[in-house]
């Protein structure tokens, strides 16, 4: 549906989008995952037609965003970051005018208008002038407009962003439920929303693709180890380091002595060993006692700083 | 077309649900009248004369300050609230942007030019005015605001703030009002200059007389500035 083949954007000598390639499959929803100014906006200004790529092509069902924009903008649906709205104007009023631009006529608009007004729940606010509503009235209006002529594609620009909690689940479910019949490109730099609304994540960082796949391939492509937190009494701290050096699948993150004297260790185990039996007997021959252990595995946290520090 | 109409509408809708409109005609037609009738050496009521010629010579000069408020937002607001990225990419052209904002522009004006022909219609129950020279006048007028309007609008195009614009506007403007007074006597600089200006070509039309040329230099001028207006909003892409 959406086809990005070595883009690269430079703003003067900065370059924002670095030889960026990635498709996104009709009905799919993709997550942009990125720190700020890593180059997602950027991404998203250029599917949407608002500027072009200095380098690279692409294309979104079939017609190329520079040489057939026109054709491009009419399947999009897009809500730029921090929603902007005319203030001065009445909401419905608004909706009104993005549907003479969209060309959204006669019965095919008051149907339209009902189907959106119901779907971001707009009803109560729909009498109103833009500059009374709350903020999550104002992003369900800027979500309006995007859906108004019932757009293939979504494209969002951190939906989420200033949002209270209840709002962003409200948000996250209208991302789910247009996602079902859409296409759509969101980006956060929330992990949990990435994880809990799409179907694929792409990890942006510095103008480049950091990695993508899904949020559980991810986990998984760094998670060929595991998190060991321990705590041990009656330990030297020489010879906990001497011995664990000897064992092949433990790496030592971390290693701290409590003011009692306690060791309190971050280990990092190979996946697919059972080591237990081993820490057990090795606890045993040195007379540590183990007061703490505790595994974890990555969260997709984890894979966002990894490869974005 | 339709997307000129849309964007016409809703500049329309913001015009007319805040005072701005109202602010503007009104303080043109209370403050151009009031010079007419009442102000300076020669006020209508003093010189008794049927001539309505103080209404486009004050009216050129007070235009010059509400021209630009009228189009000072259309642009600059657009980048301000950052709805300009949402328009944008919208199945719209960049020049039916501005046509539309400037379509809206000049029905404004047109209003304030219905308001000044209180002037006219009541001085041709009380005397003999030449029908001929008012409506070569009124013709002047309109191409003079919708100049005016258009400069306004490119002023609007290169800023986010309203009141750069605003002041952009005026000195654009007063730029090529005030040209034939930059250079004195009959050079070939003199003459260019002169034929450069606003004053000039507009005075032709108080003679009662319709020159291609006057027409082609406003028309020219329109058009340059709409151009110009398009092609900022265009600049987004080169950055």
């Amino acid at each position: 549906m959406i086809d990005v083949q070595n883009v690269t954007k430079s703003y003067g000598a900065f370059e924002a989008v670095k030889d960026v390639s990635f498709t996104v499959e009709q009905g799919e929803i993709l997550g942009f995952l990125g720190p700020n100014g890593a180059g997602k906006t950027t991404m998203m200004k250029m599917i949407t037609c608002y500027m072009p790529p200095t380098g690279g092509t692409i294309t979104v069902d079939g017609l190329d965003v520079i040489t057939e924009s026109m054709g491009v903008r009419k399947k999009i649906g897009y809500l730029p970051e921090s929603t902007p709205l005319y203030e001065e104007m009445g909401v419905r009023d608004y909706l009104n005018f993005v549907a003479d631009v969209r060309k959204v006529k006669g019965t095919e608009r008051t149907r339209a208008m009902d189907r959106i007004i119901s779907v971001t729940g707009l009803s109560k606010v729909i009498h109103k002038d833009i500059h009374e509503l709350s903020k999550g009235y104002r992003q369900r209006v800027g979500f309006a407009q995007a859906i108004i002529h019932d757009p293939e594609i979504l494209v969002l620009d951190e939906p989420t962003t200033g949002l209270d909690p209840n709002q962003i689940i409200e948000i996250r479910n209208l991302i789910r439920e247009l996602g079902e019949s859409k296409t759509v490109i969101f980006s956060t730099h929330i992990m949990q929303e990435v994880q809990a609304t799409s179907d694929r994540v792409l990890i942006i960082d510095q103008g480049k693709i950091a990695a993508q796949g899904t949020a559980e391939e991810l986990k998984a492509s760094i998670a060929g180890q595991i998190h060991l937190d321990m705590v041990l009494r009656n330990a030297d701290k020489s010879k906990f380091i001497e011995v664990l050096s000897g064992i092949e699948q433990i790496h030592l993150d971390d290693i701290k002595i409590q003011k009692n004297g306690d060791i309190e260790a971050a280990l990092k185990v190979d996946a697919g060993t059972d080591l237990r039996e081993q820490l057990f007997d090795l606890a045993v021959t040195n007379q540590w006692k183990i007061l703490e252990s505790s595994p974890s595995s990555f969260t997709l946290e984890d894979v966002f700083r990894k490869l974005t520090n | 077309m339709s997307e000129i109409l849309a964007i016409y509408r809703k500049e329309m809708k913001t015009y007319f649900n805040s005072p701005i409109a109202f602010i503007v005609i009104s303080s043109f037609l209370v403050i151009t009248n009031w010079l007419f009738f009442d102000y300076g050496d020669y006020p209508f009521f003093a010189i008794n004369i049927a001539d309505i010629r103080g209404i486009f010579d004050y009216g050129a000069i007070v235009l010059l300050f509400i021209a630009p408020a009228v189009s000072m937002r259309l642009i600059s607001e657009e980048k301000h609230q950052d709805t300009l990225e949402l328009l944008v990419t919208m199945p719209i052209t960049d020049m039916q942007i501005i046509l539309g904002k400037y379509l809206s522009t000049l029905v404004i004006f047109a209003i304030i030019l219905g308001g000044t022909l209180i002037a006219p219609i009541s001085i041709s129950f009380v005397g003999d005015l030449d029908s001929g020279i008012v409506i070569s006048s009124y013709i002047g007028f309109f191409f003079l605001g919708a100049t005016y309007l258009a400069m306004g609008l490119a002023a609007s195009s290169f800023t986010r703030n309203q009141i750069v614009a605003y002041i952009m506007g005026i000195v654009i403007i007063a730029v090529f009002f005030l040209m034939n007074g930059m250079a004195n006597g009959s050079g070939l600089i003199a003459t260019l200059f002169e034929n450069l200006s606003i004053r000039f070509h507009y005075q032709n039309f108080f003679r009662g007389v319709l020159d291609s040329r006057d027409l082609l230099y406003f028309i020219s001028l329109i058009f340059v500035s709409l151009l110009v207006s398009s092609t900022a909003l265009a600049s987004r892409k080169n950055k």
